[in-house]
């Protein structure tokens, strides 16, 4: 892409962006959630989103996914408009675009088998034979292949958090989706499931990641984009964000959540870290 | 006390008839009123206002007055009135039916919009549409939590259906006062009758206990 300003280089610019948000606006009632937004999202691209709680993170993929209706703008997702008014538009996104959330939201009276075949075999009508295939592969690839049999609530936030990107993945997604999806976690399993997520990016699949892991954004995100009050205060690759930026509400940010230029030797980055060495 | 148990004895195919009739009356209502309530909750919470508010008529009728007024106002004034003419039977069924129906679609719908709006969300961002995640997320998840209550209600149904004996059903309720009106066995005949209710009624109770057990859903 030729524009007329100078920008940055960014993973998978050469063709057209699988997700464009197009200075969308979002109220809930009095509240503004998003103000004026823009954001691209390239195929093969892991776009981390970053900033403080309640700065409309969240909000932004909610309606990416058709889950709001918007005030102003618009969305394009593959080419197309989105429109969350029109369940048959919403639902043809919703079966592109994997959605992770905070608080797991498996289906408590299923199995974990069939928490991760219910998309297939009733949206996508594939048949339960097929559908279990898939779903035993996504499991053996989450690490939870010994746990098909049992129920959600058997499992620890990490694994409940595993199936539920397996269950997103096994609609075969062109896009997957992460709210904050290790903000409900003990800490002792946040690493095992950023580790899932780093070998997905790794593959090339095409994330958008609300995060409070720095040092994820900071390894994993191929462009950062830092919210405050419902807007976009800087965007850029993580080396910008996090270690030259002149924006001084992200340094700001950054240091609030004892951020000082540097990795941490935390667990997740240490979890991540490991994952390396094992790929190596 | 002079008590003299034979007319008891005497009487058993009798009660034994009665006991039956009792049965398949809760049990007729039942099949009638769960796919009722289902219903009615559905229309309850519809966005159509004129579907929504109809149900909402039905059900506050019918939670409001009396089941022995529902019952007489059915026999005697149906017929007389509006030309509809149903057996003794049919009458009580279709009564309990409506009236359980009531109770029914508050439990169901109580159920329903227990289940958080997290796993309507989850159930969307795979695809599916409304009526699937209700059919296959909420309702399943919904139907377990409200088991008890659905089967206090059965408990309740089971021994309500002893009103029915006022429009000369022949169940359970209705035999025994007349074998008591026949004999002037008071004591023995009422005993009796308590006796036969508590044995298929505890029964019963206790196997619903164990299906919400069994079928407890774990968050």
């Amino acid at each position: 892409m030729t524009g007329s300003q100078p920008k940055q280089r960014r993973v998978g610019d050469a063709s057209a962006p699988i997700l464009a948000l197009e200075r969308i606006t979002k109220r809930y009632g009095v509240l503004t959630a998003l103000e004026d937004v823009s954001l691209t999202v390239n195929r093969g691209e892991v776009v981390c989103l970053i900033g403080p709680s309640g700065s409309g993170k969240s909000t932004l993929l909610r309606c990416a996914n058709a889950l709001e209706t918007l005030e102003g703008g618009r969305i394009l997702f593959e080419g197309s408009e989105v429109h969350a008014g029109d369940p048959k538009s919403a639902r043809a996104v919703r079966q592109r675009m994997g959605m992770v959330f905070q608080n797991f939201e498996l289906f408590p009276h299923l199995t974990v088998l069939r928490n991760v075949t219910i998309g297939p075999t009733t949206v996508l009508k594939l048949d339960q034979a097929a559908a279990e295939r898939r779903a035993k592969a996504l499991l053996a690839k989450v690490g939870l292949s010994d746990k098909a049999s049992a129920h959600p609530a058997a499992l620890s936030g990490g694994q409940q958090q595993r199936v539920a990107i397996a269950r997103a993945l096994a609609m075969e997604p062109a896009l997957m989706l992460f709210d904050e999806p290790t903000s409900a976690l003990d800490p002792e399993t946040v690493g095992e499931v950023l580790s899932v997520m780093k070998a997905l990016a790794d593959e090339g699949m095409t994330m958008v990641v609300v995060t409070h892991e720095m040092d994820f954004a900071r390894r994993v995100g191929d462009w950062v984009v830092v919210f405050d009050k419902g807007r976009v205060l800087e965007e850029g690759p993580p080396k910008q964000i996090f270690e030259t930026t002149t924006v001084a509400r992200t340094r700001e940010f950054l240091s609030h959540l004892g951020w000082h230029g540097e990795s941490t030797l935390g667990a997740s980055a240490q979890a991540l870290a490991d994952k390396e060495d094992i790929a190596r | 006390m002079n008590l003299d148990w034979s007319v008891v004895w005497d009487n058993l195919p009798r009660f034994w008839d009665g006991a039956l009739m009792t049965f398949w009356l809760a049990v007729l209502t039942m099949a009638l009123a769960i796919p009722g309530g289902l219903i009615l909750a559905f229309m309850r919470l519809s966005k159509i206002w004129i579907v929504a508010k109809s149900a909402t008529a039905f059900v506050e009728f019918f939670r409001a007055t009396p089941l022995i007024l529902q019952i007489y106002w059915a026999y005697y004034v149906l017929p007389a009135y509006f030309d509809v003419q149903l057996s003794q039977l049919a009458t009580a069924i279709a009564g309990l039916g409506c009236n359980i129906s009531a109770f029914n679609s508050e439990t169901f719908r109580a159920g329903i919009v227990s289940i958080r709006l997290g796993q309507w969300n989850a159930g969307r961002a795979i695809g599916m549409t409304d009526a699937q995640v209700m059919g296959r997320i909420v309702l399943p998840q919904a139907l377990m939590r409200v088991l008890p209550a659905l089967a206090s209600t059965w408990v309740s149904l089971f021994k309500d259906t002893s009103l029915v004996s006022i429009i000369s059903v022949a169940d359970l309720s209705y035999v025994s006062l007349k074998i008591r009106t026949e004999s002037f066995r008071i004591f023995e005949v009422l005993t009796a009758m308590a006796v036969i209710y508590w044995l298929m009624g505890y029964p019963q109770a206790k196997l619903v206990d164990w299906l919400h057990r069994r079928y407890k859903v774990a968050e």
